[in-house]
């Protein structure tokens, strides 16, 4: 082999042998809660960390490995640790970095949960968030603290799909101190790896593009490995002795993997939210083709984008490949092969005229899902982010006509003829076009 | 541990374990451009089990400060200054590659320190060639990759780890990115120059062991036969399907062979 291996080769392979026993050519599924020590000598030594293996599925799993080996590959991390969900993967971050009397800056445009996790429930546990625009570095460096622990936002954001400028905001962080934790959902390390521009930290919901069929929850945090958790002494739970493993320095004796060996020895073991061997298992299915569909999806986004720009029934149309999305460059620099198979649209006649909309599509599916082979489509407003207040709704861009489509892998003809139906039937719906 | 060797700021893990100069100790040495982190998944280990463990990390390496070491030399003496420091008078020395080196020349100008050598993927010498050394003065990312991959075995290159979700090669390349810059320039140049390895260990009266590496790339496998057969005594395992990283990618193999060779600490 000379070089690494490419994209879709790794999709493939990374993170997997075929077992020696019996050669299996899939990824077996490990449906187990726990394994046979060797003796009672190995099963001190990994319950210290001092060598490699498996305890008990909670804390990892031979199937969830591969996956999670696969995905630090991807994204040209040093490792990853899979998750219950993509929110789990973004509590288990906060956990390992932050401590009461903490403070994050966070992107304001970001799905519901997100905002809520970190205004209502990391806000009573003490820890403060200052919200930004995405588009905004100078607001990222005017609201750091000396406390800050992470600077987070979503490359792409949900659903008003702003566009983070990654290499600026990283130079910011990095002139902070502070890692830089991006959301790279609806990115995928097929469009855009964050790490290569400075990131420290990624992490997705592994439901959405990475597994695509939609069958199996999940989430990983991928560590960059690139921050330097010992240049002072504000990551004191990466730094210090840890409380446990007859306490490790997990900076001395992990270097470049501290911050994964926190998540994987403090928020596993103590909060617990493992993916199971079968999810593991489907996501890896997805992630086999993940470089296949992406192409596909970028197309037919493409070709949604126009026909939607010309329907007479749509008001407006946001994405960040169209040229007066106000991240336009910022995506084209990012992201040459597309910005995402998500659309943000309004459909002409408002909130009524959407509901009419969504209750009408036959291919199109009414769910609250992105990145499924099958399209999908929602009302943010009243779903996805409806628990946020009016105040957080409109900094979070989301409007009452707005409609969220995720671009799915169908021929696009059988599309365009569905959403060409469902759109009459919505302008019929409040008197609009015959 | 943090002490100071010759003036400068140095990096001692002793494995988390409060260290005892008096115990076994061993003194486990990294190759070019590497850190003590090369031995992540042994030296806790040994040192959990009653070893006295000393990996440091070479001046301008890992978390040590001062300026690199230009002779493979100048690195046995620093070890033998830094095992005075510490208060020891014999150790069991374990290197890998360009530790393998300083190891031989240690064992060779310091019989009395030197208790026993294991060598881990080296050879007698490590000559290395004149586009990686201009690549590591000159584009120092470049020779990282490069080394990064002629590093690795099908393990490495197939993204696979013993240890849960790492990502072996990734974590290498940071690991070597993580050193001052120039100090990798400074290691190759110390091995390609270093031509006292055969004599060094034609000289050795200590038991040694050298752990080799099928497809090892970098220091080649019948380089680590020939320096086997010039030890007097040496024992020699080969691990299957290794390439020259073999400490990271074989983590496991390599903890039973030095068990299996080390005294017990008692």
């Amino acid at each position: 082999m000379a070089g690494d291996y490419k994209f879709d080769t790794l999709g493939l392979h990374a993170g997997q042998s075929p077992d020696e026993r019996f050669g299996s050519r899939a990824v077996p599924i490990h449906q187990t809660t726990s394994y046979v020590f060797e003796d009672s000598e190995h099963a001190a030594a990994l319950f210290n960390m001092e060598i490699g293996g498996h305890i008990y599925s909670r804390l990892s799993n031979p199937t969830v490995a591969v996956l999670e080996q696969r995905l630090a590959a991807l994204e040209g991390g040093v490792a990853a640790v899979a998750v219950a969900s993509g929110m789990s993967a973004l509590f288990l971050t906060v956990l390992a970095l932050c401590s009461a009397g903490d403070h994050i800056v966070s992107s304001s445009q970001m799905y519901g949960a997100n905002i809520n996790l970190f205004e209502h429930t990391l806000s009573r546990y003490g820890i403060e968030t200052t919200f930004v625009k995405p588009n905004d570095p100078d607001g990222f460096a005017a609201a750091i603290r000396p406390n800050t622990k992470i600077i987070f936002g979503e490359v792409i954001g949900n659903p008003g799909l702003d566009i983070m400028d990654v290499p600026k905001i990283a130079a910011i962080a990095e002139q902070a101190g502070v890692p830089l934790v991006l959301d790279a959902t609806f990115n995928t390390p097929w469009l855009f790896k964050p790490l290569d521009h400075g990131a420290n930290i990624v992490i997705h919901s592994l439901t959405k593009w990475i597994g695509g069929h939609g069958v199996a929850m999940g989430g990983a945090i991928i560590d960059g490995g690139n921050f330097d958790w010992g240049q002072n002494d504000r990551f004191p739970t990466l730094t210090s002795p840890h409380y446990a493993f007859q306490q490790v320095n997990l900076w001395e004796e992990f270097g470049p993997l501290a911050f994964t060996m926190r998540v994987r020895s403090e928020g596993m073991y103590n909060v617990g939210p493992c993916l199971s061997p079968t999810n593991a298992f489907h996501l890896l299915q997805g992630l086999e083709t993940l470089g296949l569909r992406m192409e596909r999806h970028m197309s037919n986004t493409q070709k949604m984008l126009a026909f939607l720009s010309a329907h007479e029934q749509i008001g407006w149309v946001r994405h960040p490949s169209l040229d007066d999305h106000p991240d336009h460059d910022v995506a084209k620099r990012l992201m040459p092969k597309g910005a995402g198979s998500i659309i943000a649209c309004g459909v002409k006649g408002g909130r009524d005229a959407g509901r009419a909309f969504i209750e009408s599509v036959e291919l199109a599916s009414h769910l609250a899902n992105v990145g499924d082979a099958k399209t999908l489509v929602i009302h943010p407003g009243s779903t996805t982010h409806s628990h946020l207040t009016p105040q957080a709704m409109e900094n979070a861009g989301l409007t009452d006509d707005m409609i969220r489509i995720s671009v799915g892998l169908e021929d696009f003809d059988d599309l365009a003829a569905d959403f060409d139906r469902a759109l009459k039937i919505a302008g019929k719906s409040v008197g609009g076009s015959k | 541990m943090k002490i100071d060797v010759n003036g400068a700021p140095v990096f001692v893990s002793t494995g988390g374990r409060e260290f005892d100069p008096n115990g076994t100790v061993l003194l486990l040495l990294h190759g070019s451009g590497q850190t003590h982190l090369t031995w992540m998944l042994q030296g806790r280990f040994l040192a959990n089990r009653g070893w006295q463990v000393l990996m440091p990390d070479l001046p301008a390496h890992g978390l040590s400060g001062g300026e690199a070491l230009t002779s493979i030399r100048d690195m046995a003496e620093w070890c033998s200054d830094l095992l005075k420091q510490s208060g020891v008078k014999r150790a069991h020395v374990i290197g890998h590659s360009q530790g393998g080196l300083v190891g031989l020349e240690l064992a060779s100008t310091c019989p009395d320190t030197v208790a026993s050598l294991a060598l881990v993927a080296t050879a007698l010498a490590i000559p290395v060639n004149p586009a990686l050394l201009d690549m590591a003065q000159n584009r120092e990312d470049k020779a990282i990759a490069a080394m990064t991959d002629w590093g690795h075995g099908r393990d490495g290159h197939f993204h696979d780890a013993t240890l849960p979700g790492l990502d072996q090669m990734n974590f290498g390349r940071h690991l070597m990115a993580s050193n001052e810059s120039g100090a990798l320039f400074a290691d190759l140049s110390a091995c390609a120059s270093y031509d006292g390895g055969e004599e060094a260990a034609r000289s050795l009266t200590c038991p040694s062991l050298c752990i080799l590496a099928e497809n090892d790339k970098m220091t080649p496998l019948k380089q680590g036969r020939k320096m086997a057969a010039v030890l007097t005594d040496a024992r020699e395992i080969v691990i299957p399907g290794a390439g020259h990283m073999l400490p990271g990618e074989k983590p496991d193999e390599v903890l039973k062979a030095l068990r299996g060779f080390l005294p017990h600490p008692g």
